[in-house]
């Protein structure tokens, strides 16, 4: 025996670091090599992973910084005054460590109903920095000088160099400043001990911990992490939860890909084998593939994601509100979103590595398909994961006296368990489907035959394609019940070519000014000595209405209001006089109201809600007395529907008629109006209304960002169908790649190219509808679980509102979309699926 | 001792009616240095009887043994280490990696048997050089030609200490000049110790061997010295086999 084959006998029986050296390279050669057949799990990939940086560096910094009014103090107290508790404090905490006081006095600006703050700060402070920057000019030095923001600035047209009355002392201008973690922030910055009457003291210090406790008696004192803990689904818990599942997805999606491009390779690894290749190597060249694919796309995904965040960087801090630097992303959801998309790569090539292990050499060799695997009796697991998911759901939706406000660890693990549950379904569907197509034509039986037989690729598809859906389906579930209560009317208050006066004072401890009869800005004391008469506020809205060009419309708010209860939520809602100008404006005729109606209404279902009282006179604690000082409630009042009144919740949807202020005496008066524009309003044209509106004591309301239920559910709706396709759009090639040597056979039988379009459609629909039916199940499983002992929407009750149109999209329009998509596609069948790779 | 060593291996495909014996109740013994052809027309299991000796396929009855070990009672991994350090493998149609140039593919088999990626180059480097390649070593099969091909294939068979080559229709996708380029190298691994099987439709080439083994229908019917070929009646240098 030479020296060759003693050292032989002392190697490991696996080869051990050179063979799995070896292994690797020729998996990151095949890599290299055939990388466009991995292009879209790697697209995938990448794509979720800069998605995730992008998104998550977005929602977290979004929001002002955890630190944001900390300065770089550890520490912060408040008080509402510069009270003796507070200077005590202040002493103490001086002793002890080092300490930065800010003070502040809110003002309203004249004309607006914004405010700004008169701010007492120490620019050179020892913990300030951060909340304060100069942007031109210098810092107060004086009491003769103010700094002020850029708002402020606009607001009260001021520029360095200028003079200002602020806090009854006139000052000069001499910088402008903002705060760098707040650009929203508005405020006159003076020099300490220049705000008056502060309205908050802010105490930023250091001290050591051993002295906090001391400190601490009496008072409470934040930290920034005991701030970013107050919430705990912040951004980064959100950013999370979305990438794991986002990731699941990927890994669904991608062990179709990899068992393919296994079955690509059967050859390779066959002769690997015949040299002399264990299974563990053979395992470790497919998932060290895996590998590299999820490297690589994390890779580009950062340095997609990355680029992508500095150059919408610029954008989005104007749009935040606050600066953000460059490198500020949340780097523990960037690290989490790279290992995952690797790991997620190689569990998804673990399943077809050691599927590939159990294939003979011998057939490995001569490149045949591997025959299908034999059905798995994966339902009962998956039937106990959708009852235990749904018990868990049903303990969760129970909680916090039926609201399910306790129960968000139980909701979480249901949901974790309906997922698994779903997945475990899939090749029990597809077996299902298999059975019941036994009498289709013989293109859409062998498809859909084809489907329950090569499982390892059309199960994982379905996996990802009814998750996908699932998500969607809760959604669109939960905001139909939701939004379904007539009574918890929710959406956008109004439409954006809308505006809504209504009388009203800033909030309390708000100091206003008031510009007087010379033109100066006087501290308003005594809001009653302001309050305008009705005459001097219709002056004020046609003032604002004429300002934009716009049509005004007054409301009149009569002396009642409808009150109900129904599923679990109250109402007691505004309504207004149906005026014969408010009919006009509506294109409401007289002839289509019903002369005995009481209340007219564009909310749906409200005419068939039991139980509703109307009260007025002096029964409506809001109003006082009717004309006659007399009060009264109607119980169910006659409602009538009328879809031309506005659907906005500060719109006039529910007026009273004329026919019952009549017949119960009830006074009204025009304390709103709503301007009405030929096109949407500007944000400029929006602040001029404010600051118009401001002067003569009206508050201007205009469209918000709350999304309508209908909003809701179509955007959910999409979302599920855009994922259901493009998992179909990755994996039907997959699939039907693997029976390409069928298709050759039928091509040579004389089958045309219908027969292969009808293979393609019918497996891209039947894949899209079983997808679109389970996650329509599992939704429902999830639903019904949840709402069963919830009591907050009306409890089960809820779920008989059926977004029928959407989920019909889901059902039917998804697949038929799939089918038509695949049919047209598939005119040109790729050959090289068909062939083996031959060295 | 045979290197290689079949007893009464019989291979059945299929259940019930669709049963069918592959190869029936074989027996072979193949000697160091010794090269056995084995011929049959289609069907006939030669291919089968070379999975079977090379431990790629289990037969249904029998034994066998290649260097006094039994495959019968040997692990997965076991046998993946036998055909790494003692089987060598020429297909018809190559079977290189193709992602590995042609000194990788050969080196490859002693880097899976754990050893290091320096030393088994410079093996490789060794075997390609005795059958003339050094020069394309790293090229990539795909830019090799079928002759090339096959010859870094027999180099990954005989690299290291391998002493049993089995070879099937391994000039199958040859024409003659180097289908009997690759025999000449078949017999000289022999002359260096090695045992060879080579399955061959080709009789001319089956003249090179020992021993002519014939299947029909899975049985052994016959097996012969093959005759002087006219290359040994010309040139009485030519060993004669016999």
């Amino acid at each position: 025996m030479d020296d060759f084959q003693l050292r032989s006998e002392r190697r490991p029986s696996d080869g051990g670091l050179p063979a799995r050296r070896a292994v690797t390279h020729w998996a990151w050669r095949l890599f290299r090599r055939e990388w466009r057949q991995q292009f879209l799990i790697l697209a995938l990939i990448t794509v979720a992973v800069a998605a995730t940086i992008l998104g998550s560096s977005v929602a977290v910094n979004n929001p002002p910084p955890k630190d944001a009014g900390f300065g770089t103090a550890p520490y912060s107290v408040s008080f509402a005054s510069y009270s003796s508790k507070a200077q005590r404090f202040i002493a103490k905490a001086e002793h002890l460590g080092t300490v930065q006081v800010i003070e502040n006095a809110t003002y309203s600006i004249p004309g607006s109903i914004n405010t700004y703050q008169l701010r007492s700060q120490n620019a050179p402070g020892p913990f300030g920095a951060p909340i304060l920057s100069l942007v031109s000019g210098h810092y107060p030095s004086g009491a003769d000088e103010v700094a002020v923001t850029s708002g402020v600035a606009s607001a009260f047209h001021l520029s360095v160099g200028k003079s200002w009355q602020v806090g009854g002392v006139t000052r000069d201008v001499v910088g402008i400043v903002q705060n760098p973690q707040s650009l929203l922030d508005a405020f006159a910055l003076v020099v300490p001990g220049q705000v008056p009457n502060p309205s908050q003291v802010t105490v930023l210090f250091r001290v050591p911990s051993s002295a906090l406790r001391a400190l601490g008696k009496g008072v409470q004192i934040s930290t920034p992490a005991s701030v970013a803990a107050s919430n705990p689904l912040n951004p980064e818990t959100i950013s999370l939860a979305a990438l794991v599942l986002g990731m699941l997805l990927i890994a669904l999606v991608s062990i179709g890909g990899f068992t393919v491009l296994a079955q690509r390779r059967m050859r390779s690894i066959g002769m690997l084998e015949s040299i002399g290749a264990t299974d563990r190597h053979v395992r470790l060249v497919v998932s060290a593939n895996g590998t590299v694919v999820g490297i690589v796309g994390a890779i580009l995904g950062f340095v997609v994601g990355f680029a992508g965040w500095l150059a919408y960087r610029p954008s989005f801090e104007q749009s935040a509100h606050h600066l953000v630097g460059a490198f500020a992303l949340p780097w523990l959801v960037v690290l989490l979103a790279m290992v995952l998309a690797v790991l997620a790569a190689y569990f998804a090539s673990s399943r077809p590595a050691r599927a590939v292990t159990k294939i003979p050499i011998v057939h490995a060799l001569s490149g045949r398909p591997a025959p299908p695997r034999q059905i798995h009796r994966s339902a009962l697991p998956g039937i106990v994961l959708l009852v235990a998911a749904f018990v868990l759901l049903g303990y969760s939706g129970g909680t916090g006296g039926g609201n399910g406000s306790g129960g968000a660890p139980e909701l979480l693990l249901g949901l974790v368990f309906l997922m698994p549950g779903l997945i475990l379904l899939a090749p029990f569907f597809l077996s299902l489907t298999e059975r019941v197509s036994r009498r289709a034509p013989i293109a859409a039986r062998l498809a859909l035959r084809d489907l329950a037989r090569y499982r390892a690729r059309s199960g994982s598809a379905l996996s990802a394609i009814s998750i996908g859906v699932l998500i969607s389906v809760i959604v669109v579930l939960a905001a139909a019940s939701r939004f379904s209560n007539v009574l918890d009317y929710a959406g956008p208050n109004l439409a954006s070519n809308q505006l809504a006066l209504h009388t009203g004072f800033p909030p309390q401890g708000v100091i206003l000014v008031h510009r007087n009869a010379k033109g100066q800005l006087v501290r308003v004391r005594h809001h009653k000595t302001e309050t305008a008469t009705p005459a001097q506020l219709a002056a004020g809205a046609e003032q604002i209405a004429k300002g934009l060009d716009a049509q005004l419309l007054a409301l009149e708010s009569p002396n009642a209001y409808l009150s109900g209860t129904q599923g679990g939520r109250s109402w007691s809602g505004q309504i207004y006089v149906a005026t014969p100008q408010l009919l006009r404006e509506f294109g409401i005729k007289a002839s289509e109201i019903n002369p005995k109606a009481d209340v007219l209404t564009s909310r749906p279902g409200l005419s068939g809600v039991s139980g509703l009282v109307m009260d007025y006179g002096s029964g409506n604690p809001k109003r006082g007395a009717n004309q006659n000082g007399n009060g009264g409630s109607v119980r169910d009042p006659l409602i009538q529907e009328v879809s031309a009144l506005p659907s906005g919740t500060s719109a006039p949807n529910t007026i009273i008629t004329e026919y019952a202020m009549k017949k119960f005496h009830i006074s009204s008066d025009a304390s709103d109006w709503l301007v009405f524009g030929t096109q949407s309003f500007t944000a400029d044209q929006i602040s001029s209304a404010q600051l118009t509106a401001s002067t003569a004591q009206l508050q201007v309301e205009s469209r918000n960002d709350i999304p309508s239920g209908s909003t809701i559910i179509n955007w959910a709706t999409l979302f599920g169908i855009i994922i259901a396709l493009g998992v179909l759009a990755m994996s039907v090639g997959l699939v039907r790649s693997e029976t390409s040597s069928e298709l050759r056979t039928l091509a040579a039988t004389g089958a045309s190219s219908y027969t292969r379009r009808t293979l393609t459609a019918v497996t891209a629909g039947a894949l899209g509808f079983l997808g679109a039916l389970l996650g329509v199940v599992g939704g429902y499983v999830a639903m019904i679980g949840w709402l069963r002992s919830n009591s907050l929407n009306g409890g089960i009750s809820a779920l008989g509102n059926v977004p029928f149109g959407d989920l019909s999209l889901i059902l039917f329009g998804m697949p038929a979309i799939a089918a038509v998509v695949g049919w047209l596609f598939a005119s040109r069948e790729p050959a090289v699926l068909g062939r083996q790779p031959i060295e | 001792m045979s290197m290689l060593e079949l007893r009464q291996v019989s291979k059945r495909y299929g259940q019930g009616a669709n049963e069918v014996d592959a190869i029936a109740d074989i027996d072979l013994a193949v000697e160091r240095g010794s090269l056995v052809a084995i011929m049959g027309p289609s069907g006939s299991g030669k291919s089968t009887l070379l999975t079977i000796a090379g431990s790629l396929e289990e037969p249904t009855t029998g034994d066998v043994m290649i260097d006094g070990a039994r495959l019968s009672g040997m692990s997965r991994n076991d046998k993946a280490r036998l055909r790494r350090r003692s089987v060598g493998y020429v297909f018809q149609d190559f079977n290189l990696l193709a992602g590995l140039t042609a000194v990788e593919n050969v080196s490859l088999p002693l880097e899976l048997d754990g050893i290091s990626m320096k030393k088994a180059r410079a093996k490789g480097m060794a075997a390609l050089e005795g059958l003339g390649l050094a020069d394309r070593a790293e090229s990539f099969p795909d830019q090799l030609s079928g002759g090339e091909r096959q010859r870094v294939a027999i180099a990954r068979a005989v690299v290291g200490e391998r002493s049993l080559l089995l070879a099937d229709e391994p000039s199958g996708a040859l024409d003659s000049v180097n289908g009997e380029a690759v025999m000449r190298m078949i017999l000289a691994a022999c002359h260096g110790g090695v045992a060879a099987v080579v399955v061959t439709h080709d009789a001319k080439l089956a003249s090179w061997a020992d021993r002519v083994v014939f299947l029909r229908d899975g049985n052994a019917v016959d097996e012969t010295l093959p005759p002087p070929s006219p290359e040994e009646l010309l040139n009485p240098e030519v060993p004669n086999p016999s």
